[in-house]
């Protein structure tokens, strides 16, 4: 576009609006269009599914059209109780997203801020853990939770195990070494001047975390909240082993409740899946912008 | 993960070594923690806030009964308890699925008091595991069981572990009013029933409706006619790994079903089990061999018209008085936090009254106490009932008689090539039978 303005003779900018139709371009729209479609494809269908009812689709087939029905979403939504599984998510995921972005910005904070010799050890530290397979954790983990007694007024399970506390501390622990390596990277860039000015007025380094940092980092924070609630939202693996109480399950898990033992009523089971989703998309769409942000903070250093 | 090289690592991968260490030293430190945990374990109750004090009039259950109508049978059933008994069950609903893919960490961690679980070698395995409480005391107290109810739930010890209440049977279903306009005759051999398929096929009918996309299903068809052709015995032996799968008697069945393939329903790999029984309820099949459950794709003005005879007789010597019948139940943690109120409930739920309110409630299912009231059985269920009464031996389904692993990681790839490629038997036995003494190896 400034190639143009720099050769001189531009035409004004509102004559140049149409550019020639080259085959290259065309190519590009198709294969765009194409891949939208087919990322797109599996949630269409999944909504397409859940509007119809299983008896028509019996017969007819899933391709075809007919047999509109809002009944999958009322059934899904009582049968598999999603009301009390949506209060757990929330049980689960906000104290874990808030806990990790505190803990996570004063790791990173030191990190970022303080010169001495395990800097970097710490922070390959957490980002290597980062990459360590969850499901290698399990039986240790497992064990580890059913040996931590809990008072019985924090959980009626007595335990680590089968408690929000365990899940909570689970996806705190798994989520911090991704948000340390975001938030040390984004207050490396801070100007040091500001740290400076702060020393001079005698702040304290909890006052230079707290007063100074934090709010600048908020664009950051606002990103990897916006990535971590959905994250946490749709973590499954670790409330299906580490919990036992059905009533107990978040969202995600519960959702198997619309299979049956026999029968599974695929049009229920996507109505269901919608229902689950729309939280994340809801917080995808109002916070849109902080999510793509978040996928490349950290990418460079500032 | 790699294929474990023998029986006991296989097992101490299941239940790792450490757990009865593991279970001292979390009671002590239970004991150092609070001191209230020592005396009962760590199994507390679930669900429910109660002090430890008031444990006496409340036990919890482990139930896999998620599906609405099964639910809220448990839960009858349960109020049924109270009422006679003055104690509460907390129930503790899990999906089926996720309860049965969990069982060995739910078992390991904090099991509920009572839990539903399944007859068979499944049961056999946690009892051998000592996972799972000595039951032989309340059965002493149970009466309405049949003897084969009690040797399916008798552990390898000799001792019962499990208290079945449900069942159902696996047999070949078809529509009434389908026969009738056809003029078909039940089949009492092999051979009327492949000369009754070769006529459905000149009516324009698939003779036997089949699908296998699940994996299981295709189970079915080799048990029965494993039963039929070598008995009951050797089904049991040929599960437990004792026999072998390149013998000229599983020869014999893969040879027969071969010769059956052609009267089922082609493309059977890419059909869920509920499609072909859609096809019998739309009477474009004449017969399906099927669990009892099939009668779930039945609308409920066709229930009547569904109706079904046990697969025929293909061996005079062996008869057709096995069948498979897989038989739900109740087992008791090893542990278990109110073990008085547990074993209250177990009796309850093997008596006469449990088996009525389930009776009453669930036209799907059948009991197990034989003296219960089952006037308001259905013809169908009274049917199933009689077939099950009068069977010599009830196997459990293929992979309920055997271990998980084989059953899965083996037996259904195996049986899905066999569906895709009936031909070569004897490739198919002998990768069969190496596998098996990687997985059987003591």
């Amino acid at each position: 576009m400034t190639t143009a303005t720099r050769t001189g003779h531009a035409p004004p900018a509102p004559l140049r609006a149409r550019r020639p139709l080259r085959p290259a371009r065309v190519v590009l729209h198709v294969f765009l269009a194409a891949v939208a479609i087919g990322w797109l494809f599996p949630i269409l269908w999944a909504v397409l599914t859940s509007l119809r009812s299983y008896e028509y689709t019996a017969v007819h087939g899933y391709v075809s059209l007919g047999g509109w029905t809002l009944d999958n979403y009322l059934t899904a939504w009582r049968t598999a109780e999603f009301g009390r599984h949506l209060l757990n998510s929330v049980y689960i995921t906000v104290p874990a997203v808030l806990l990790t972005l505190l803990l996570a910005s004063c790791v990173a904070f030191v990190i970022a801020r303080f010169s001495w010799k395990a800097n970097l050890v710490l922070l390959g530290l957490f980002t290597a853990a980062n990459l360590l397979p969850q499901q290698a954790l399990l039986i240790p983990l497992f064990r580890l939770f059913t040996q931590v007694p809990l008072p019985a007024f924090m959980s009626d399970s007595e335990l680590l195990y089968d408690s929000y506390w365990g899940l909570i501390l689970v996806n705190v622990a798994f989520q911090c070494g991704f948000c340390v390596f975001v938030l040390s990277n984004y207050m490396k860039a801070l100007p040091r001047d500001l740290y400076e000015a702060a020393m001079v007025d005698g702040a304290s380094i909890w006052r230079q975390y707290w007063q100074v940092t934090m709010p600048l980092c908020r664009p950051a924070l606002a990103a990897l909240a916006t990535l971590e609630v959905t994250w946490i939202y749709n973590e499954f693996f670790w409330a299906t082993v580490l919990m036992r109480t059905g009533d107990k399950f978040p969202v995600t898990s519960s959702l198997n409740n619309l299979r049956g033992e026999f029968f599974t009523d695929n049009n229920l089971v996507s109505a269901g899946s919608v229902l689950v989703a729309i939280p994340t998309l809801v917080i995808f769409f109002l916070l849109q912008r902080q999510f793509v942000r978040g996928l490349t903070l950290g990418a460079s250093k500032g | 993960m790699s294929r474990p090289r023998s029986h006991a690592e296989y097992l101490s991968r299941l239940v790792p070594p450490s757990v009865a260490g593991l279970r001292r030293r979390s009671l002590l430190a239970g004991a150092a923690g609070g001191g209230v945990l020592l005396g009962t374990g760590l199994l507390a109750g679930c669900g429910d806030a109660d002090p430890e004090g008031s444990g006496s009039t409340t036990v919890s259950l482990g139930s896999n009964q998620s599906d609405p109508k099964p639910k809220e049978v448990t839960a009858k059933v349960m109020d049924g308890f109270r009422a006679s008994s003055g104690i509460t069950v907390a129930v503790n609903t899990v999906d089926h699925n996720t309860f049965q893919e969990n069982i060995n960490n739910y078992l390991q961690g904090k099991p509920d008091d009572v839990f539903m679980w399944f007859a068979g070698y499944r049961m056999r395995f946690f009892a051998g595991r000592g996972l799972a409480a000595d039951l032989s005391d309340v059965w002493s107290g149970l009466s309405g069981m049949s003897d084969a109810f009690r040797k399916a739930s008798t552990g390898d010890d000799g001792k019962q572990y499990f208290v079945p209440s449900s069942y159902y049977p696996w047999a070949v279903f078809y529509r009434k009013s389908v026969w009738q306009q056809y003029g078909y005759q039940v089949p009492k051999t092999l051979g009327e029933l492949t000369t009754l398929a070769a006529e459905m096929k000149k009516d324009g009918l698939s003779p036997i409706a089949f699908a296998d996309k699940d994996g299981w299903p295709a189970m079915g068809t080799f048990d029965i006619l494993n039963l039929r052709i070598n008995g009951y015995q050797f089904h049991i032996d040929l599960m437990a790994g004792k026999e072998s799968w390149t013998s000229g008697k599983v020869r014999t069945v893969f040879d027969t079903w071969r010769g059956l393939l052609p009267l089922h329903q082609p493309d059977s790999l890419g059909r869920t089990w509920q499609e072909a029984a859609q096809s019998l309820q739309q009477k474009k099949s004449g017969m399906y061999l099927l669990g009892l459950f099939v009668a779930q794709q039945f609308r409920d003005d066709e229930q009547d018209d569904l109706d079904f005879f046990t697969f025929p007789e293909i061996d005079p010597a062996v008869g057709a008085k096995a069948l498979d019948a897989p038989i739900d139940g109740y087992m008791m943690a090893r542990r278990p936090k109110a073990e008085d109120n547990a074993r209250k409930l177990l009796a309850y739920v093997g008596s006469k009254a449990a088996a009525d309110i389930v009776v009453k409630n669930d036209p799907s299912t059948l009991v197990a106490n034989s003296e219960a009231d089952t006037s308001g059985y259905t013809a169908l269920q009274r049917k199933a009932a009689e077939l099950v009464g009068s069977a010599t031996e009830i196997a459990q389904f293929l992979d309920r008689d055997t271990r998980p692993d084989f059953a899965s990681t083996v037996i259904i790839p195996a049986l899905q090539q066999f569906i895709r490629e009936p031909a070569d038997i004897d490739g198919l036995t002998t990768s069969i039978e190496n596998q098996k003494k990687s997985i059987f190896t003591d």
